[in-house]
């Protein structure tokens, strides 16, 4: 996939943050961390492990109130803003460890995913009124396009617990597009995978990308995959933005490739 | 359908046709189960002759069955303990006893204000489990259960002093029969709210929320409130239940609403399958038979086990058969009752008659975010 | 409500909360070291002080056994049911969700009541015999002023000799694995202590804890089924979680908290407020859980 298109007018600032910084006990995680996304560029965050990505990530989706520092979303300050209600402003965010409802299926999971999509009162759920059962299978039909759309209609009965790790995070992945987010926040969703999964899964973030008009940050280790799709490139370490810029400059920054430990940055994993 | 019923194999999603004498013998299974429910305990087409305390019993089986939904929303749905149930069903009592007799109104009216009020005590429950989670929270309900039954059900101007609260039945079901059915009716309407509930977002909500939190909270879900409407929905269906067995008894007082009644409560939801309805509906009857004697008069097994040497009589019997189906059904059979009922549900709507072992508790691990 | 107390009834009372908190701190420091075995409440531990003295019972008047050899075979019933508990129901359930595991020992001390309601239909109540049985020796010792049978005393010797005990366990090489199993399992498994041997020693030390704490508090006096647990165990936990669920120290000094906090209740000035010793243990474990959860003497981990 060559480049992505060019954008018709200026960039607008989807994602910000101010100044993030975030203390835990004598550790200082995040130090005046200053990144922003513009709508619709992928941007990549890069780092040593413990530099803090995924903290950063907690911050900006409101797992962790940040000790000084500020998040906007479309200019909002929405700093003090409960996880759930962001994913209602449009953020949607993986997890290192996958994040699924293992005991239940596959379907189940993606029609739970669209709760904020169910377009009923959650006690007239309770008594059944007529609404609910036509929004339900409405609900149950976009679970299953979704799930089509990401090759795992097959899996719609099955029980999430024991599923392959592969197809685990394309599982995750669906669920977050089930959310109707504007904003992907993917935490390594590449782990795991060899260099042509690596290469498909850009291919398929460059496709959701066109096809959701989605925004998307990513956190991962493999840095080719990262360095290709990207508009924009962070790299983190220590709880400090190192550097940031075009993916190519960053990747060749002398001090990131320190932070690699001397490592040729394309062999880094 | 059973919430858990996943473990199917490819042998069992083969077409596959019961043939003639399949069908027959299924409808008559049917039947017979139907017959069981709702004619036998009230005479009517049946060539047995019951008497009223049968069918109080059989109300009481009900009435258990309603409490152990209760239980199931809590245990099974949100996913926390309750070692003070009996606390939120004895509230519904006296409230329903208090209305009706006190207040003069309607029983239906009370019934539903029962429900009401246990809602609310279920939701401050609720509100306070956000703050004190785990096992911590389950030594607060511990001592609610026994605190509620030591104070509030002592207060005279409401519950009656030790004579108790007088609770007389509906017009028009004064029977022991008629107010067998009307306890169904209740049943019928906690499993449809139950059904619901399950199939609907509030239901997705609570499941997600109870294995995995930050998971459900970036799908948009608002864990506390969830959490608190989960408990209020458990409170409801105990209200009820309460309400059912303070006419049932027609005089409600404190006595029976300690520790062990919670911990039978438990016993029961647990035995009959978490999150598996109609597992917990046979799970609670059955236990509730047991309790009161019925079970083993009907199976003719009572004086058996209370001969020499064995000398197991039948009010000591469910003290030593609960706690080890407990035990057996935690170690060994972690579906419970509901295995039972989902191979003969799947039996019976024409497929094979599978017992599937259902899967062990999937290990609550919250994604480390 | 009259506040006038008088100085030998305070006494009277503040001595038997301490020993009757001694009882409690045997209960209290039984469930904390099966919290930091298998991070479970176990609801089962004042059971195994109830077998205990069914075990003694049934061997003095069963068996005609002399008292000393009686009160060993009712610690070993206490051992058995403990190391049966934890190998039939603790070792299958190991990464089960705690909260399961806190229902399966509720099951555990709840067949127990009910197999000591099977043996004992006919006649519930029963008499168990202090250790010292002769009339004169009662109320021999009285510190300030307040007399203390020997029953009572054997108790508080009972306590600081498994105090001292446990002290030194817990300095010795078995101890400190112990130690480290409940902290750090996996690391533990690494450098080769067993963690399921761990469990089994943890359960049976928990066992004749409570085994023991039953024998002492039903000697002299009555008892029936579920005795241990209707009358010991929540005041154990309360002492427990007020020492700090993960503090050995902080259980035993929970327990005469809780035992003296208990005593208080009981004074004749409370005599209007119903079951107010009852109450009184209940206000301290709500407290503690809504305002400082992790106890009073937690260590930091």
């Amino acid at each position: 996939m060559s480049a992505p298109e060019p954008m018709p007018a200026a960039p607008t600032a989807l994602l910000q943050t101010h100044d993030v910084s975030i203390r835990f006990g004598g550790v200082q995680a995040l130090r005046d961390v200053n990144i922003q996304i513009n709508e619709w560029e992928i941007v990549g965050i890069i780092g040593p492990n413990g530099a803090g990505k995924t903290t950063l990530f907690n911050c900006i989706t409101g797992f962790y109130a940040p000790t000084s520092g500020r998040v906007h979303y479309r200019g909002k300050d929405v700093t003090d803003l409960p996880v759930h209600q962001r994913t209602n402003l449009g953020m949607g965010r993986t997890f290192q460890n996958v994040g699924l409802v293992k005991s239940s299926t596959a379907g189940e999971n993606l029609k739970t995913a669209q709760h904020l999509e169910v377009d009923y009162d959650p006690i007239a759920g309770i008594f059944g009124s007529p609404r609910t059962f036509e929004v339900e299978q409405h609900t149950t039909d976009r679970a299953r396009a979704i799930l089509d759309l990401m090759g795992l209609a097959h899996l719609e009965s099955t029980r999430v617990q024991g599923l392959p790790y592969g197809v685990l995070k394309r599982l995750e992945l669906a669920a977050v597009l089930a959310t109707d987010p504007d904003v992907l926040l993917l935490d390594e969703p590449g782990s795991g995978m060899g260099p042509e999964e690596a290469e498909e899964l850009g291919d398929l973030l460059l496709k959701l990308r066109e096809e959701f008009e989605l925004t998307i940050v990513m956190i991962d280790h493999h840095v080719p995959l990262v360095t290709r799709i990207s508009d924009y490139m962070y790299c983190l370490n220590f709880g400090e933005v190192l550097t940031e810029g075009l993916p190519d400059d960053v990747r060749r920054h002398p001090e990131v490739v320190r932070a690699y430990l001397g490592d040729d940055p394309d062999e880094v994993h | 359908m059973a919430v858990d019923d996943k473990e199917l194999t490819p042998r069992d999603t083969e077409a596959f046709t019961p043939t003639t004498a399949g069908r027959v013998g299924r409808a008559g299974a049917a039947a017979l189960i139907a017959w069981l429910v709702l004619c036998y305990p009230t005479n009517i087409l049946s060539p047995f002759t019951v008497g009223g305390v049968e069918a109080n019993a059989a109300s009481e089986a009900i009435i258990f069955a309603v409490i152990g939904l209760s239980l199931n929303v809590l245990i099974g749905y949100v996913g926390t303990i309750s070692l003070g149930h009996q606390a939120f069903v004895g509230i519904g009592a006296f409230t329903s006893a208090y209305v009706v007799t006190e207040m003069r109104q309607e029983f239906f009216i009370a019934a539903l204000i029962a429900a009401l009020v246990g809602a609310a005590q279920a939701a401050l429950l609720g509100a306070v489990s956000l703050r004190v989670t785990g096992l911590y929270f389950g030594l607060i309900t511990l001592s609610y259960g026994i605190m509620t039954q030591e104070s509030i059900f002592q207060i005279e101007s409401l519950t009656g002093g030790t004579a108790g609260q007088p609770a007389p039945r509906p017009i028009g079901f004064e029977s022991d029969f008629r107010y067998y059915y009307l306890c169904l009716i209740v049943l019928a309407l906690v499993v449809f709210l139950d059904w619901r509930l399950i199939a609907s977002k509030g239901g997705r909500a609570l499941l997600a929320l109870r294995e995995n939190p930050r998971v459900a909270a970036t799908w948009g879900i608002n864990v506390k409130a969830y959490t608190v409407l989960g408990f209020a929905i458990s409170g409801l269906f105990a209200g009820l239940g309460g309400a059912l067995l303070a006419h049932r008894d027609t005089n409600v007082v404190a006595n029976p609403f300690g520790l062990n009644l919670a911990l039978v409560f438990i016993l029961m939801t647990v035995i009959g399958g978490l999150r598996n309805r109609a597992g917990v509906v046979v799970g609670a009857a059955f236990f509730a038979l047991l309790r009161n004697g019925e079970l083993l008069e009907i199976l003719h097994v009572d004086s058996l086990f209370a001969r020499d040497p064995i000398n197991l009589t039948a009010e000591v019997m469910p003290l030593v058969l609960g706690p080890i189906l407990l035990l057996l059904t935690i170690t060994l059979f972690p579906g419970g009752f509901g295995q039972l009922t989902n191979a003969v549900g799947r039996w019976l709507r024409g497929g094979r008659f599978r017992f599937v072992k259902a899967d062990k508790e999937v290990q609550i691990t919250d994604v480390r975010a | 409500m009259v506040l006038a107390i008088t100085l030998s009834e305070l006494s009277r009372v503040l001595v038997l909360g301490v020993i009757n908190g001694a009882i409690y701190s045997l209960i209290a420091i039984g469930l904390v070291l099966v919290y930091k075995a298998s991070g479970v409440f176990n609801f089962a531990q004042g059971e195994f002080g109830t077998i205990a003295i069914y075990g003694s019972y049934i061997s003095i008047t069963t068996f005609n056994l002399p008292y000393g050899v009686a009160l060993v075979v009712g610690l070993l019933a206490a051992l058995s049911m403990g190391l049966l508990t934890e190998r039939l129901v603790i070792r299958p359930l190991f990464d089960a969700p705690r909260v399961t595991l806190l229902v399966a020992t509720a099951g555990v001390a709840l067949l127990a009541i009910g197999v000591e309601f099977w043996r004992t239909a006919n006649d519930p109540l029963k008499f168990f015999s202090s250790i010292v049985n002769s009339p004169s020796s009662l109320d021999r010792v009285s510190p300030f002023g307040v007399a203390v049978s020997d029953q009572r005393l054997i108790t508080l010797g009972v306590l600081i000799v498994a105090a001292v005990l446990l002290f030194l366990f817990f300095r010795s090489p078995l101890g400190l694995a112990v130690l480290a199993a409940s902290q750090e399992p996996v690391a533990s498994e690494l450098v080769g202590v067993s963690v399921r041997r761990i469990s089994t020693i943890t359960w049976g030390l928990a066992a004749l804890l409570g085994g023991a704490a039953g024998l002492l508090y039903a000697g002299g006096s009555q008892f029936s089924p579920g005795l241990i647990t209707a009358a010991v165990l929540i005041p154990g936990f309360t002492a427990a979680i007020v020492g700090g669920i993960t503090s050995l120290p902080g259980a035993a000094a929970g327990g005469i908290l809780v035992g003296v906090l208990q005593a208080l209740g009981s004074l004749s000035t409370f005599d209007s407020i119903k079951g107010a010793s009852f109450v009184s243990v209940f206000i301290v474990l709500l407290a503690v859980l809504l305002i400082r959860p992790q106890g009073l003497f937690a260590s930091r981990s």
